[in-house]
């Protein structure tokens, strides 16, 4: 008999995931039910090829979570995460004023970090090695941020290709890699270069191996000694910048390429993605690995987000699914198709449990008042454990239906 | 065997009046349960045949009283029980046509430029390898054969590229005989690799025919999924987009779960008495031209008729897709867009193109 059913997901809690992709567009995945699948409940922006998005980095600002996405033209949008609104943009082109951006050819110079800072400032770097950092001015709460409009940018390296930028936990520092590009650690207050990494020795055969990082997270949020790599030659490295120049662990992974580095808040562990579809997490202390995450992930993953207080992990990447793992038991708890290649995810924390599976749709829709925020609930974890009430769930559920039912019929003209 | 009696004893009486049955595998004397089960194998037959029998009567009244015959049954197969799968295309995705108009071969088919092939092989190659590329180039329009040397692929890519070659065919020969296929998109087109087999070549093709220069037609079928969208545009983008129907060539390739057979054929369209064509066509193979002479059969008209015959040249093979590679051929820095894995295979009806 053949199976008519499908295998049952165990589901994932409700929390709220963005995505970015090669049509340039914003995906909202909403997982709403206690245990149920989550779903794409928005989608912002028209697909345009042209306008492809090709990094994006979520922060909290007055406690509303905004977005930078960084699209293939040469523009940094800020939107807003709840509506979609865009509350400030900036070309990578303004920033070169100073003269060493002015020459910027968009085409062959992508934009491959970018981060947005909590004091509403932007760091992004190009593929050539550009690097600019300057504040901008969020339209919608125009009373607090200084449009202090002086970009600084500096050059990150003289020749080869940056390939990935990471800033540390406390937002002082960055750190960037690439081919040809050795690990640098950059001071952002005073843009000096503070600490560079040796390659590697020659191998037992005299062989030495071009350096080519393609990712790079710090350890630890608060400490930024410790900056776990992955390189093109599927070797996850560990520098300690206070130990030594080299790498203090160092060991292979599997034979596709190191595509992401991603850390875990306790602060030892990373997570470890590959061009083939793999995933693994791997504690920093030991360089052992823990274990892999198997669930038929067939295409190179592009992106892992953790949840900062859920025990949930999200990866995207070329076959086009989003999925959601458990940290613990390393299962797939769900898996939503959102179509194109994707380029980017993010976790959306401040979108609790209470917001989500109750008035579903009210924080999306109406956004939420600056007196109540809702980064509130991320300090208080007691509000996570607190469950409404059965009659009020099941009422949210046939709303939450409808709601869907609506977006589906929104998209599908 | 007593044991075992009693259960099915306990069964039996539970059904009621009816004889006590015994399942033949439970037999240990080997004659009596071979007897016992060819005997319940030649039930079954029966019973299939008054079946069938019963069948067309009802269908021959029907269509005697002009009535509607009663519906065909759809045998169950692993194709339409298919897992369901949310990647397959919709016709109003708009996702989808955006994407389609973004990807790779695009400017082949809106016609800017036109296919120009590169062929080569692996490092050794011998005996039916050369042979069957001999074949390809007579299947595939403006395609070249270079010589592999020691290149390496990379080199061969770049140089590929200068010459403003939009695909390059690898064909790898092991033991000699060609088992995989290495499509690669230009100038910066994704990477197909295929796992070739049950090749036959033309001459071994009995009664084939001998393909013109025409460029062909080009029948896709099956490919349904995102992935098998992407499979399908790029295969056609081997062949140019403007077929001379004069030529009257057909290539094909039919996905069948997850198979791609590849077949080339040279239809010819012949008007004559229907004592001829219907005994003709009778030796053809092909289902399409026995299925048409059935139909001229069935007029029974004395007219002169126009009937079809397919005559198949060219090699014929069987692909299967291992990997997608985003990007140019790189084994070590790639990225995959799909890759076969085996934690993939644990339902015989999951399909991916």
């Amino acid at each position: 008999m053949p199976r008519t059913s499908a295998v049952e997901s165990p589901g994932c809690p409700p929390l709220r995931a963005l995505s970015t992709d090669v049509l340039g567009l914003v995906k909202v995945v909403e997982g709403r039910a206690e245990r149920g699948a989550p779903q794409v409940v928005e989608r912002w922006g028209e697909p345009d090829p042209r306008l492809s998005v090709l990094a994006s980095s979520l922060s909290i600002h007055n406690s509303k979570p905004i977005l930078a996405v960084a699209r293939k033209t040469g523009k940094i949008e800020v939107l807003d995460a709840y509506n979609g609104k865009e509350c400030a943009s900036t070309e990578v082109g303004e920033c070169g004023t100073l003269g060493k951006l002015s020459d910027l050819k968009l085409e062959s110079d992508p934009i491959v970090g970018l981060h947005l800072f909590r004091s509403s400032a932007l760091l992004f770097c190009t593929e050539n090695g550009n690097s600019c950092l300057r504040s901008i001015k969020i339209s919608d709460a125009a009373m607090d941020s200084t449009p202090s409009d002086t970009p600084s940018s500096w050059r990150v390296c003289g020749s080869g290709k940056v390939a990935c930028c990471s800033v540390d936990g406390n937002e002082k520092y960055a750190v960037y890699g690439g081919k040809g590009v050795e690990l640098g650690v950059w001071d952002l207050e005073t843009c000096n270069k503070m600490w560079t990494a040796k390659a590697p020795r020659r191998n037992s055969i005299g062989l030495f191996t071009p350096t080519w990082f393609t990712a790079v997270t710090f350890l630890n949020d608060e400490d930024h000694h410790k900056i776990v790599t992955g390189t093109n030659q599927h070797q996850v490295r560990l520098y300690d910048i206070s130990a030594q120049r080299r790498p203090v662990i160092a060991f292979d992974f599997r034979e596709s390429p190191i595509k992401v580095v991603t850390k875990d808040p306790d602060g030892h562990t990373v997570y470890i993605g590959t061009g083939s579809g793999d995933i693994a997490n791997f504690d920093m202390r030991t360089g052992k690995s823990v274990g892999s995450f198997n669930g038929k992930c067939s295409g190179s993953i592009k992106s892992i987000a953790r949840h900062p207080e859920l025990p949930v992990l999200t990866s995207c990447g070329l076959d086009g699914y989003m999925r959601f793992w458990d940290v613990k038991t390393r299962q797939l708890l769900s898996a939503v198709f959102l179509k194109q290649h994707l380029t980017s995810v993010v976790i959306d924390a401040t979108a609790t449990r209470e917001s989500l599976v109750n008035a579903g749709g009210e924080i999306t829709t109406a956004g939420v008042p600056c007196d109540a925020p809702v980064g509130d609930h991320t300090n208080n974890p007691s509000s996570l454990e607190r469950k409404p009430s059965k009659v009020k769930r099941q009422q949210h559920h046939d709303h939450e239906g409808k709601r869907i039912k609506l977006r589906r019929q929104e998209i599908a003209t | 065997m007593g044991n075992k009696r009693k259960d099915d004893a306990d069964e039996g009486a539970k059904e009621g009046s009816k004889k006590r049955k015994v399942a033949p595998s439970m037999i240990k004397n080997k004659v009596k349960r071979s007897i016992v089960y060819a005997k319940l194998k030649h039930e079954k037959k029966v019973e299939k045949r008054k079946k069938a029998k019963a069948r067309e009567v009802a269908e021959k009244r029907a269509l005697e009283l002009g009535e509607e015959p009663p519906a065909r049954k759809i045998p169950r197969t692993i194709e339409n029980t298919r897992e369901f799968d949310e990647t397959v295309c919709k016709p109003d995705d708009d996702e989808l046509f955006v994407g389609i108009d973004a990807d790779e071969f695009s400017p082949l088919f809106k016609r800017e430029y036109t296919s120009k092939i590169l062929i080569t092989t692996s490092r050794f190659h011998s005996t039916r390898g050369p042979a069957f590329i001999a074949e390809l180039l007579s299947v595939i329009p403006n395609a070249h054969f270079y010589k592999r040397g020691t290149y390496e692929l990379k080199k061969i890519v770049e140089y590929a590229r200068n010459k403003d070659f939009t695909s390059i065919i690898v064909v790898h020969t092991n033991r000699r005989e060609p088992d995989a296929l290495v499509i690669i998109g230009l100038p910066d087109g994704p990477t197909a690799h295929f796992k070739l087999s049950r090749l036959v070549l033309r001459k071994d093709i009995k009664k084939h025919g001998n393909p013109t220069t025409h460029y062909p037609e080009l029948v896709l079928n099956n490919f349904t999924t995102r992935l098998g969208h992407r499979i399908g545009r790029m295969i056609a983008s081997l062949f140019p987009q403007d077929p001379n129907f004069v030529g009257r060539r057909v290539v094909t390739f039919h996905n069948q779960r997850d198979f791609i057979f590849f077949r080339h054929h040279r239809y010819i369209f012949e008007t004559k008495e229907i004592k001829e064509s219907s005994s003709k066509t009778k030796t053809e193979k092909d289902e399409k031209s026995s299925s048409k002479s059935k139909t001229v059969k069935d007029k029974k008209s004395s007219q002169e008729n126009v009937i079809v015959r397919l005559q198949e040249c060219g090699p014929r093979f069987t692909l299967k897709l291992i990997s997608l590679q985003h990007g140019t051929f790189d084994t070590k820095g790639g990225e995959y867009e799909w890759v076969h894995k085996p934690e993939m295979d644990t339902s015989r009806r999951r399909f991916f193109l």
